[in-house]
């Protein structure tokens, strides 16, 4: 047995030195790069890589809806070529070609022999997924899903100077700042914090999943001077118990999960949920989910409407 | 088996039809002469360069699409070749390559790498992998070292033991999975079809395993034969039961681990392509374990070739494939077979 350990530590050994060592493509012999005349665009990014570009990209593909959103909404729809199975929005991203996506793998044939010049990834994708882009000598701009606010600004502003649209990016970024400073002015005037239960899956409806802390929703709805009941929970996308639900007893309910079947006449009828506040007062809400689960400019559209769902009355 | 040349010569050519059909297709459409040209252009570059399009379809043909057989190919075989080495040494037509653990293992593994966050180098890339790799042997090792007693392992212990450890080991991966804060789909994808690397990285990494693994199997055809009489009568017949025993456990969990590792668990491959050559072919555990791991390679090839197409341009998890296009297929040829008791 003492043998067989120290064969197989050997062999462990022995195939990762290989496998560090093998080259990643043998067959493409590594092309001498063309020295531009221009400065090479560097940029470093959320993977800690360096990516250069010879000039702003011109031939883009978008591995995520939330990219895809950013890239049309600075101006920059025209160098979109290629978007994943997400992409639905806006309506036109949905006539570019269809790269996969949805089960966790793309189509690299259809992204290589489409030629693009940048490809922008999220954390949708995995390491490894950018590093077979890599391999195919495909430049990766990989962008980080932002914490809060600020940092999804940044990385318009990113996305714009990647695509060279960094003055149109600044214009949007002013835009929205000014219109989430709208919304906190409207409801910093107002006492009442109404307590909100945000449903993202009611499959089981004794214990749905929602949104945590750190969430983009949850940092939303405090925004939308509402306080998130699953924002004390200990994980970003909780299952919550029925029980901590009525304990909490929130006074409205939004159903982020209306896309797949669930209503607010779906909700009454739920055993145990009859005597919630909400479901007494009548106050479940439909909400368009994709406004605050994709980090993008909608981001700003999603806040505007959960602050006049939660504070009608300073929206009027 | 009158003839032995035949089923070799079968399952060779549906090994190479099924290599063939593999590098051919792919969402990109390459025309055979075009193909055929690039073949040649790789193995003796011309002098003078391809053009642009050309070039695109050379790093589509040599980057993706034949490291991508090459892997599926070695995957098939290895799965194939330990179920069949398990059948033999379990004497239990369910055994699979997974019995006494290595699925679980390599899920748990693999979860647990996923949570730490890898630098992006090479050796980062095989973080998620190489755990998984540990995992699954890890897991093996504990199975084992629970169903020994003193210096024998007998079966039933082996079988219960490895049944009770993966519903343990499955039970964490689920928990870590519930319990991450950050994104669960990585390890969802994982678990559905195994690592996204691409390129020549992962059979390379591969490739010393596999061949170690299914070189040993090989060569305990005799001794699987002569276990087929019962531990004891095999002991009386001289062959060392033990000894054979454990090379078999080791080798056949070596191979299924490094080939999850990075293909994920593929379903019903190490169960079915063991019996679909016994029923056809032979069941003479000399051929039958060559002849598996050559028919293995083949089937997985062409169940990969259709994950491919059936929705393209989405891929399939190739385990619905094994299991959607393999069940139906094996059960045709379970009611052809006219052989009353081929077990």
């Amino acid at each position: 047995m003492k043998r067989l350990t120290f064969y197989f530590v050997l062999l462990t050994t022995l195939s990762l030195l290989l496998a560090a060592c093998s080259p990643a493509a043998p067959a493409a012999a590594p092309t001498p790069t063309t020295v531009p005349t221009a400065a090479l665009l560097t940029f470093t990014d959320g993977l800690k890589r360096t990516v250069t570009l010879p000039a702003p990209a011109a031939r883009i593909i978008s591995l995520a809806p939330s990219n895809t959103e950013i890239l049309f909404a600075i101006g920059a729809a025209a160098q979109v070529i290629g978007r994943d199975d997400f992409s639905d929005y806006p309506a036109e991203a949905k006539d570019l070609p269809d790269i996969g996506g949805s089960n966790g793998k793309y189509d690299l044939e259809k992204i290589a022999s489409l030629k693009p010049d940048l490809v922008i990834a999220s954390e949708l994708n995995t390491a490894d997924q950018v590093k077979a882009l890599e391999d195919l000598k495909i430049t990766v701009y990989y962008l980080s899903n932002p914490p809060d606010l600020e940092g999804m600004f940044a990385n318009l502003i990113t996305v714009g100077e990647l695509s060279g649209h960094k003055a149109q990016a600044a214009t949007l970024v002013d835009t929205l700042r000014q219109r989430v400073k709208a919304v906190q002015d409207k409801v910093s005037g107002v006492a009442n914090r109404p307590t909100i239960f945000y449903e993202l899956d009611a499959t089981d409806p004794s214990k749905p999943y929602t949104a945590g802390p750190t969430t983009f929703i949850d940092q939303l709805i405090q925004i939308s001077g509402g306080v998130n009941i699953a924002g004390s929970l200990s994980t970003a996308w909780p299952q919550i118990s029925l029980e901590e639900i009525l304990v909490k007893n929130p006074d409205m309910i939004l159903l982020g999960d209306a896309a797949y079947g669930n209503s607010p006449a779906q909700v009454k009828q739920r055993a145990g949920w009859t005597g919630l506040k909400a479901v007494k007062d009548n106050n479940i809400q439909v909400f368009d989910d994709n406004l605050v689960s994709r980090p993008g400019p909608r981001l700003v559209d999603g806040l505007e409407i959960l602050a006049k769902l939660i504070h009608p009355e300073v929206f009027k | 088996m009158k003839n032995t040349a035949r089923p070799y010569m079968s399952s060779f050519l549906l090994l190479v039809g099924a290599l063939l059909l593999s590098v051919a297709v792919g969402s990109v459409f390459i025309p055979p002469i075009t193909l055929f040209r690039l073949f040649i252009n790789g193995v003796a570059p011309a002098a003078r360069p391809l053009a642009e399009d050309t070039a695109t379809l050379s790093t589509i043909l040599f980057s993706l699409r034949l490291p991508r057989t090459a892997l599926v190919a070695m995957t098939g075989a290895a799965l194939a070749g330990s179920g069949t080495a398990y059948q033999g040494l379990f004497r239990n037509p369910l055994a699979d390559p997974y019995l006494i653990g290595v699925a679980s293992g390599a899920g748990l593994g693999a979860v647990l790498a996923m949570s730490a966050n890898w630098p992006y180098t090479s050796l980062g890339m095989l973080g998620v992998p190489l755990a998984a790799f540990l995992g699954a042997v890890l897991t093996v090792a504990a199975v084992y070292q629970l169903a020994r007693v003193r210096r024998t392992i007998p079966t039933t212990n082996l079988i219960l033991a490895g049944v009770a450890v993966s519903s343990f080991a499955t039970a964490i991966t689920s928990f870590l999975m519930i319990n991450s804060t950050g994104e669960m789909r990585r390890a969802l994808v994982w678990l559905l079809g195994g690592s996204t690397m691409t390129g020549w990285q992962p059979v390379v990494a591969l490739l010393p395993y596999i061949t170690l693994g299914l070189g040993t199997l090989v060569t305990m055809g005799h001794a699987l034969n002569v276990l087929q009489f019962g531990d004891e009568q095999a002991q009386q017949l001289g062959l060392p039961v033990q000894r054979v025993r454990v090379t078999i456990i080791l080798a056949a969990s070596l191979t299924t681990a490094a080939a999850v590792s990075f293909s994920g668990v593929i379903g019903f491959v190490g169960l079915i392509v063991p019996h679909l050559v016994r029923l056809v072919w032979s069941s003479d555990y000399r051929h039958m374990l060559p002849l598996s791991m050559i028919s293995g390679a083949g089937l997985l090839l062409i169940a990969d070739v259709l994950a491919r197409v059936v929705m393209a341009p989405q891929e399939l998890p190739v385990g619905i494939i094994t299991a959607l296009a393999g069940a139906p297929f094996f059960l045709w040829v379970l009611r052809r077979a006219k052989q009353q008791h081929f077990w």
